[in-house]
């Protein structure tokens, strides 16, 4: 009897590897042999030490995640899409999982029995080499090493695999390493490796590396006293060396050091001992890539030609982020090295631009203003900036403007190969707007101040946050004089005010989210403009009439007030509490979706998390009432 | 009962007889049903063709199905309707006696499920009976009501691509009966996880 579903299922199926390998006829024979299994969502498929099933499983529709527990941690290994390949553990091994799949989604999902496929895996060595390949990165997991070490001296094809998700930097060794040759006395190349604060010299032939001499064997062979110090170096080198090829993982390497319990790794062009000497790789090397510390990416930042590398540590970034908020690191922790890393890699943009147009004309500030400004930008979200460049002659004016909007485009565009979209309203320093001389800045903030909403709806509450990014901290400081030494700013924190209340409420009468009623963010949650913009204009406008300077990130600002007004203090410090709260379930949404999180899907989140949020959505209202009754405003002023 | 008394001397086809003879136990196989039929009325409409997955054990079977069109060509001359769509079709096609037959053996004692069963099954108890069969015996399940169940609705009803759409089934190619059957079939897996039918 013809079968028009399994004909479907191999219409599907031809277009992803490694079906794509095997003739329709093939396929339809393997779709006649699968199940359809639908998953519901949070519903585990398998789970670590599960006895194998005896079926690998292709994804049809829905998102699968694959984790692994590390540290008693659950880690995201793999999201799998519809076509994508996942469970092939019964293929290659006899133990049980090793890790977890689980339906991120609704899901359903093809299992391709075992006993059907193989053998068209034995026949065709394309579908072979696939599966290896999936299976090991599907199983990148430390437990698995042994195992996936043999697959990978099967067959290469390692070096174009994603870095390894717990260790994602990329592994940096002394490329320039200190040689000897082998007739050199142990003496001298002691001497050599003390004047370049190096703990070991290779000793080469040419450029193949022979052995190497390590701190730990000038201590054990020649301190002790068994060997002269006069003794050439090529008798108590250690010999032959561990050599590695140039772009090994992390994790291989350290595997390396512990199998032939050495301290150093030789790199060599192919990765044999008998090809020419690269580099040396110690375990300080290993200490410093595992770190996972901010440092490393701002580093990594800094020696950065190009956006595309910029993008990189962006990425790391975001995995770093993720990895944070998972292990429960406070919340405010996170911000500080989000932002930090935000502030380098714009830093490193504008000195990109530099580079390219030449040295500028005249001293100038790169202000970073709303999310960046503020420090509270953890996922990518738009870009805001503005520029200021100091009062030049007339003559000289057209020049100079000409100049630093050529440098605010270009810094624009690297930012968005970054990734980091252009603000929607145009806020950003490449717009002739917002590229401006410090006297027309002073100019601007004046009218804003004086005469709010009065010319244009433009104005901007996130022009009041800015921050320094590059450049000269005095035109900075000249701004915040004109911000907080102004006199008549009352009717500014009107405006100010009233554009903060102007907020629909997060919760109804009866304490029910209000969502979105229609669109295609139908019944979900504006977190963006219901929960966090209410707090960070409030903070804004209390941080300004209490002449704060110099703080603008929206906890310190609550933290600061508490301290400055101990009468409302617990309704600030609630008030902190919450934001970090909001950022953060904002931050998790972001990241699962790979978007903004401005809209939360409610019915993605536990009971737990949805009280959480309301707790925190609460407070707000405490800080309208303190704002109302501070700047006294009435409804329609 | 009195059915069954009425027939107790009749002598049934010999597919029936094993028909029957397989409800001596209980089956944990179920078949998911749809039927493209002229109407829903029994005595003036007729089956078209047969479509049904089978599922086993939380799994959707793919090796497990029927497709059968059946060429009603007395059917769509009376009633002066084309027949185009039959002769053209690539599907596997048989009479409906054979269809029947071959449908019976297919589905054994496994418990049926269909969008609005009762209709079908009263189009496949009158081709039956037109074989000289009683009726059919096996357990019915309808996942409209179903749905209903779950999610206590007592006063709406609900087409098989709301159903569809509703759990979040992708609904691309709907062209044959079969076609419906598999959504169907995804649909029942998803209903039955969640009102816990074994």
């Amino acid at each position: 009897m013809r079968n028009s579903i399994a004909e479907r299922i191999a219409d599907f199926l031809k277009d992803f590897p490694p079906f794509n390998k095997l003739s329709y006829d093939d396929l339809i024979r393997i779709a006649t042999d699968i199940r359809v299994v639908t998953l519901d969502k949070n519903q585990t498929l398998f789970k670590i030490n599960d006895s194998l099933h005896d079926s690998f499983y292709v994804v049809a529709s829905g998102v699968v995640n694959l984790t692994v527990i590390a540290d008693a941690e659950e880690n995201l290994l793999n999201k799998c899409l519809p076509g994508d390949i996942f469970g092939l553990r019964p293929f290659f091994a006899r133990n049980n999982y090793m890790m977890t799949a689980k339906a991120r989604e609704e899901s359903i999902v093809y299992a391709v029995p075992i006993a059907t496929f193989r053998p068209f895996v034995a026949q065709n060595s394309e579908v072979l080499d696939f599966l290896l390949e999936s299976f090991a990165t599907n199983s990148r997991n430390p437990a698995d090493k042994q195992t996936r070490g043999k697959l990978i001296s099967d067959s290469h094809f390692l070096p174009e695999q994603q870095p390894e998700m717990q260790f994602f930097q990329s592994l940096t060794y002394n490329k320039t390493p200190l040689k000897a040759s082998t007739a050199s006395l142990v003496k001298d190349v002691a001497q050599q490796m003390t004047e370049y604060l190096s703990d070991c010299a290779v000793v080469t032939q040419g450029e193949i590396p022979l052995g190497i001499l390590t701190d730990s064997d000038l201590r054990s062979k020649i301190a002790t006293g068994r060997f002269p110090v006069t003794i050439a170096v090529d008798r108590v080198m250690a010999s032959p060396v561990v050599s590695v090829p140039e772009n090994v993982s992390l994790a291989e390497a350290q595997l390396l050091l512990l199998k032939n319990n050495v301290t150093h790794l030789v790199v060599t062009v192919d990765g044999s001992d008998k090809s020419p000497l690269r580099g040396v790789i110690s375990q300080h090397d290993l200490i410093a890539a595992q770190a996972n510390n901010p440092g490393v990416l701002i580093k990594e930042i800094k020696r950065a030609q190009h956006p595309r590398e910029l993008r990189a540590v962006r990425e790391k970034m975001s995995e770093l982020i993720r990895s944070s908020l998972t292990k429960n690191i406070p919340m405010s922790h996170v911000n500080n090295i989000g932002s930090e890393i935000n502030m380098a890699l714009i830093k490193r943009s504008v000195e990109i631009a530099i580079l390219d147009l030449g040295s500028p004309p005249a001293r100038f500030a790169w202000l970073a203003i709303g999310s960046q400004g503020r420090k509270e930008q953890l996922l990518l979200t738009d870009q805001d900036s503005m520029l200021v460049f100091e009062d030049v002659a007339p003559e000289k004016y057209k020049d100079v403007k000409d100049y630093f909007l050529r440098l605010a485009k270009r810094t624009v565009a690297v930012l968005e190969k970054i990734g980091y979209a252009p603000c929607p309203n145009g806020h950003v320093a490449g717009n002739m707007m917002w590229c401006k001389s410090v006297s027309d800045w002073i100019k601007q903030f004046q009218g804003w101040m004086t005469t709010p909403g009065e010319k244009s709806n433009e104005i901007s509450p996130i022009f009041f946050d800015f921050d320094l990014v590059f450049g000269e901290s005095k035109i900075e400081e000249a701004l915040m004089d004109v911000i907080y030494t102004s006199t008549k700013r009352n009717s500014f924190f009107d405006y100010l005010g009233n554009d903060a209340l102007r907020k629909p409420p997060p919760l109804s009468f009866f304490k029910k989210f209000n969502v979105e009623e229609e669109g295609e963010n139908r019944n979900k949650f504006d977190i963006k403009l219901k929960g966090i913009m209410p707090l960070t204009d409030g903070a804004r406008l209390l941080a300004l009439g209490q002449n704060l300077r110099g703080i603008t990130n929206t906890y310190m600002r609550f933290k600061q007030l508490a301290m400055i007004e101990p009468k409302h203090s617990e309704v600030y410090l609630n008030c902190a509490e919450a934001y970090l709260t909001l950022s953060k379930y904002r931050t998790l949404e972001g990241m699962k979706y790979d978007n903004d999180g401005r809209f939360l899907n409610l019915e993605e989140l536990s009971r737990i998390d949805k009280d959480r949020l309301k707790m925190a959505l609460e407070h707000m209202k405490d800080l309208e009432e303190i704002i109302k009754d501070k700047f006294r405003l009435t409804q329609f002023s | 009962m009195f059915d069954w008394i009425k027939h107790i001397n009749k002598e049934y086809p010999e597919f029936w007889k094993k028909y029957l003879a397989k409800f001596d136990h209980r089956s944990k196989r179920f078949v998911t049903l749809s039927l493209e039929t002229s109407g829903t009325n029994p005595e003036k409409d007729v089956i078209f063709a047969f479509g049904a997955m089978g599922v086993f054990n939380n799994n959707l079977m793919i090796g497990d199905h029927f497709e059968i069109v059946i060429p009603q060509y007395k059917f769509l001359h009376d009633n002066e309707m084309d027949n185009e769509f039959v002769i053209e079709s690539k599907q596997d096609k048989l009479g409906e006696p054979e269809a029947v037959e071959a449908f019976v053996n297919f589905i054994g004692n496994a418990v049926l499920v269909g969008h609005r069963i009762h209709h079908d099954v009263d189009m496949i108890n009158m081709a039956l009976e037109k074989l000289g069969c009683g009726r059919l015996k096996n357990e019915a399940l309808d996942i409209e009501i179903m749905h209903r169940k779950l999610n206590d609705i007592t006063d709406k009803q609900f087409s098989l691509d709301e159903l569809a759409r509703f759990y979040k089934i992708p609904i691309s190619d709907r062209m044959t009966a079969v076609d419906d059957a598999y959504i169907m079939a995804l649909l029942f897996l998803k209903l039955k996880s969640r009102l816990g039918i074994q």
